[in-house]
């Protein structure tokens, strides 16, 4: 059999070209979306420096050969967790928590950086692992530390939303772990994908209350279902065609809140309407298609670990921003990439996509 | 580690993506169907909620019909009511909270009331106005129109507040405002009340109702989601139909009666606490003045009793609520006599120069009943003159009761005039057959008797006697009473005029008319009439007193001496008709346990005929 260096680089168009109709998409939106905000007017610009240096950043991360990124995988998740302490450490709190790391002008925000260097880390552990391993469950314990860790200090923070997602890709990484895991890890996945509908429709109101408010004390549940509430009602006056480009009342009036991060979405529905919403909905769901595609052709267990958490990041956070919006699941912070506001979460994205077009110039077949 | 090994173990694993493309899918067709739920099949909705959100419909109240007398002054009408209301949202407490308490001469424990409200206010509701004082007096309002600068989130507004330049005269007739209730709204949907409304309670106000509170408007301001107003340029943009609806006002009422006259018999009733007087014109049956004391002022009503006022209003033995013109009915005493009169004329039972000798009493079976005087022998004109009992005791029994009975009804009496002011009593005009089957008594002559002097059964109200009057000096037209003249718009243009309208045509010979004037007439001015005395200069005035027994009273518990002797008193009467030559109007005066009808009732009454012919006819 011949060596697998002899495989064809081949750029992969399909990816970078529905990444930027996206993020073309997402900054038209925020433009509209901070009009009316005399001091976030802005905004948006600040959101194609991002893109920019993103996009940079992307291309570096592609053409490097991945397995660098193998050999320091750990390395990149000491810095994600030095990262995170300094975060606790020197971070100025802003509406109740620390996030961002400030360098003049320049915000960072570690926990999203953090979503990658994690997956690079679990993958390169179980890449590592020999094929018919004897401790199970020493495995799995090993990788849950590594993403506990973290977890535990965007928990601090606190960014609830960002710790889900921590725990989100250790779980649907496990996933690919061992193949005798499999019906526990088929079942888990599904009883993931069926919880947030539990959620909605087998709980009571007073039960999501407890519930939430045991994870999270200080949660504003009213203020919560009311911007729930009126992002349903954003999404649905959309209608068919939607209401036009900078016409959204409910954002114009101020009835969505953090429109620019968590929320850009139904602005989105509001002025575009079923059709804007279905397009984008459906670019997603073939950008995450695409990444599976990637994660199953890749030729090693490194890159398909990788590829499949990355893929496993746009497809959470899509769905449950999406799903949230439209009071789906309940309302956590967790941004749509690539169409939020947030350096940090673009950069993030960006990352990815870079690893992702990495993975997919080294395809084995 | 062997590579082809690592392709094996890619491929067992490549096996799970199966199900990962399809959960992906799966997920994201929920999401779509989510959407298609949302924006096509409940779009609709949401539209309607999120042009709610930013749209808020503000009332333009629409102003309240100008009610007039029949010299276009005004009995009714609107002044706007300024108050102040403070935004907390962008209201500086620190610097402004005493200035504005100042300017609104506040006391302490008001100040601190509004201090307190302001800071309920402040949180969730800071954008919302608040009521810091409401009618202000012209001073206060000078105060704030010339600081409004410098005083921000402070805001003047006004609502109409109805006047009443009359206050207590005619305020039964006229009526008042009062806020609705709930059974209001529930009984009157079309009219669409709202909490906060007002709508006429009595009087006029009530009866007029729906022409006079007009309908109200709206416009609509676009608002965020804190409630502040925004940029109204760019309304159009977010709206759909128009902005703005006017307000249609209420149409004006003219009515038929004289606001100087009403003053001026409220002058002339000074002393006497409880009685009633209404004036109607013969020919057309208009009514120029319904007055009836004591009576509440309509303007304070409007604005609301205290709890104080209400209890002392209800705990008064006068029973100011009622309006005596024709919510109350009365014994009528001698002042009735000329309808049992008509019917003996009329049916020829009695002739005018049949005479009775009157010696002061009459005894029949072993009863005697009661005459004023020992008036000697009378005839017809001479026992109207000096109302003399024994004629009529002797008239009563030769006429019989149900004769006199259906003259009476043709005249009115017995049945509701037709006014239509809420409440108006029938009154009562018995009969035999009353008498026999509801009554379940042997009939006696006794009862005609008591009929034919204004007693027994029967009970008249005011308006009914002063109709009933006019239509003997006018020759026998009952007239409808007529209290409102035309309906115009504000700006005046006609939009009905009512024209007098004759009830019945009574027939009523003019020899009997001619007798029954004469003899009215001499009741003032023969020297043994019952009302010499009392004739005014310069007119020529006639009429007919009463005296009406009160029913015999108890001395109640705790009652005053004064008050029992007061309340045991007759009610005097007089019914007074001017000039006698080409009668013009009928005045009927009752005073309340005012004693004997001659003399004071018709001093009143002709005190009124006197001035107002004389002043403003």
């Amino acid at each position: 059999m011949p060596l697998e260096t002899q495989a064809k680089i081949r750029f992969d168009w399909f990816l970078p070209v529905i990444v930027l109709i996206i993020s073309i998409s997402g900054i038209l939106n925020l433009y509209s979306a901070v009009q009316h905000v005399p001091e976030d007017r802005e905004l948006y610009l600040t959101q194609v420096y991002w893109f920019a240096f993103g996009i940079v950043a992307a291309v570096v991360v592609a053409t490097i050969d991945y397995r660098i990124f193998e050999r320091y995988a750990y390395v990149l998740y000491v810095i994600g967790i030095v990262l995170l302490f300094a975060v606790l450490l020197f971070a100025r709190e802003i509406n109740g928590s620390k996030r961002w790391l400030e360098f003049g002008t320049f915000r960072l925000q570690p926990s999203e950086l953090m979503k990658i260097f994690l997956i690079v880390a679990l993958a390169r552990y179980i890449n590592r692992q020999p094929r018919v391993s004897k401790s199970l469950l020493a495995d799995v314990g090993i990788m849950g530390l590594i993403t506990l860790l973290p977890m535990l200090l965007v928990l601090k923070e606190p960014d609830l939303g960002t710790a889900l997602m921590l725990l989100i890709i250790f779980v649907t990484t496990l996933f690919l772990y061992r193949l005798n895991l499999s019906s526990i890890l088929i079942s888990l996945g599904l009883l993931l994908a069926v919880a947030p509908f539990s959620w909605t429709y087998l709980f009571h109101d007073y039960q999501r209350q407890r519930i939430i408010s045991y994870l999270n004390p200080d949660a504003d549940i009213l203020g919560a279902s009311w911007h729930a509430n009126q992002s349903v009602i954003a999404i649905g006056s959309g209608q068919v065609t939607g209401k036009g480009f900078m016409l959204s009342t409910q954002n114009r009036h101020e009835f969505l809140p953090a429109q620019s991060t968590d929320f850009p979405f139904p602005v989105w529905a509001e002025e575009q309407g079923f059709i804007g919403a279905l397009f984008l909905i459906i670019l997603y769901l073939v950008l995450i298609l695409w990444a599976l595609r990637i994660a199953l052709r890749a030729k090693d267990r490194f890159a398909m670990v990788s590829a499949f958490g990355i893929a496993n990041i746009f497809f959470w956070q899509a769905f449950l921003n999406i799903g949230m919006v439209s009071a789906l699941v309940p309302v956590v912070g967790i941004t749509l990439p690539l169409f939020s506001y947030g350096g940090s979460s673009i950069l993030m994205a960006l990352l990815g996509v870079g690893l992702l077009l990495n993975i997919s110039m080294q395809t084995s077949e | 580690m062997a590579l082809e090994t690592y392709s094996r173990d890619l491929i067992v694993l490549r096996k799970r993506f199966r199900w990962t493309f399809a959960i992906v899918i799966v997920c994201f067709a929920i999401l779509v169907l989510r959407f298609f739920q949302l924006q096509i099949l409940q779009g609709e909705r949401y539209l309607t909620q999120s042009q709610a959100n930013i749209v808020r419909v503000h009332d333009v109240p629409a102003y309240r019909g100008t009610m007039r007398d029949l010299k276009g002054r005004i009995l009714a009408s609107n002044r706007p009511s300024y108050e102040i209301l403070l935004t907390p949202a962008f209201f500086d407490y620190e610097q402004d909270f005493e200035t504005v308490c100042d300017f609104l001469s506040l006391g302490p424990a008001e100040r601190e009331e509004l201090a307190r409200r302001y800071k309920e206010q402040e949180g969730l509701k800071a954008y919302q106005p608040m009521l810091a004082k409401e009618n202000i007096s012209r001073d206060e309002l000078a105060l704030f129109e010339t600081h409004k600068m410098d005083l921000r989130g402070v805001q003047v507004a006004y609502h109409p507040i109805r006047v009443y330049p009359l206050g207590r005269v005619a305020a039964h007739t006229i009526g008042y405002l009062s806020e609705v209730k709930e059974e209001d709204i529930a009984s009157f949907p079309e009219r669409g009340y709202r909490p906060g409304d007002t709508l006429g309670r009595a009087g006029l106000e009530r009866l007029y109702e729906s022409i006079l509170r007009g309908r109200r408007g709206w416009y609509k301001t676009i608002v965020d989601a804190k409630g502040v107003a925004m940029d109204q340029v760019d309304a159009r943009n977010v709206v759909d139909g128009p902005l703005r609806k006017e307000p249609v006002p209420g149409k004006d009422i003219t009515t038929t009666l004289d606001a100087d006259l009403l003053r001026l018999i409220d002058r002339i009733f000074l002393g006497y606490p409880a009685g009633a007087a209404v004036v109607v014109d013969v020919h057309t049956g208009r009514i120029l003045a319904l007055y009836s004391k004591p009576a509440f002022d309509s303007t304070e009503m409007a604005a609301g009793l205290t709890r104080e006022r209400l209890d002392e209003m209800n705990a008064s033995p006068f029973h100011p609520w009622i309006d005596r013109t024709i919510l109350a009915d009365y014994f009528p005493g001698s002042a009735f006599k000329p309808f049992p009169a008509i019917a003996a004329l009329e049916s020829k039972t009695v002739g005018e120069h049949d005479s009775v000798n009157c010696p002061g009493f009459l005894e029949i079976g072993n009863r005697v009943f009661r005459c004023g005087g020992q008036h000697g022998l009378v005839d017809m004109a001479k026992a109207i003159a000096y109302s003399c009992n024994v004629y009529f005791y002797n008239l009563a029994v030769m006429v019989g009761m149900d004769r006199i009975a259906k003259y009476s009804r043709d005249y009115g009496f017995g049945e509701r005039t037709g006014l239509g002011l809420p409440g108006e009593v029938p009154g009562f005009v018995p009969s035999r057959e009353w008498y026999i089957f509801r009554k379940k008594v042997r009939f006696r002559p006794g009862y005609t008797m008591n009929m034919a002097i204004g007693q027994g059964n029967l009970k008249v109200t005011v308006l009914q006697l002063a109709l009933a009057y006019a239509a003997i000096v006018n020759g026998g037209y009952l007239y409808y009473p007529q209290i409102v003249k035309s309906i115009e718009e504000p700006d005046g243009t006609p939009v009905q005029r009512f024209m007098p309208e004759v009830r019945r045509t009574v027939p009523l010979s003019p020899d009997t008319r001619r007798i029954l004037i004469d003899a009215m007439q001499s009741v003032i001015e023969d020297p043994l009439g019952t009302a010499y005395g009392t004739a005014v200069e310069g007119v020529s005035i006639g009429g007919k007193t009463g005296t009406a027994q009160v029913a015999r009273q108890k001395q109640k518990k705790g009652q005053e001496m004064r008050d029992f002797w007061y309340f045991s008193r007759d009610h005097a009467w007089f019914v007074a008709f001017a000039p006698v030559e080409n009668p013009e109007i009928v005045v009927a005066v009752l005073v309340e346990h005012g004693g004997a009808g001659g003399k004071t009732a018709a001093p009143l009454a002709t005190d009124i005929i006197g001035q107002y012919l004389k002043e403003m006819y």
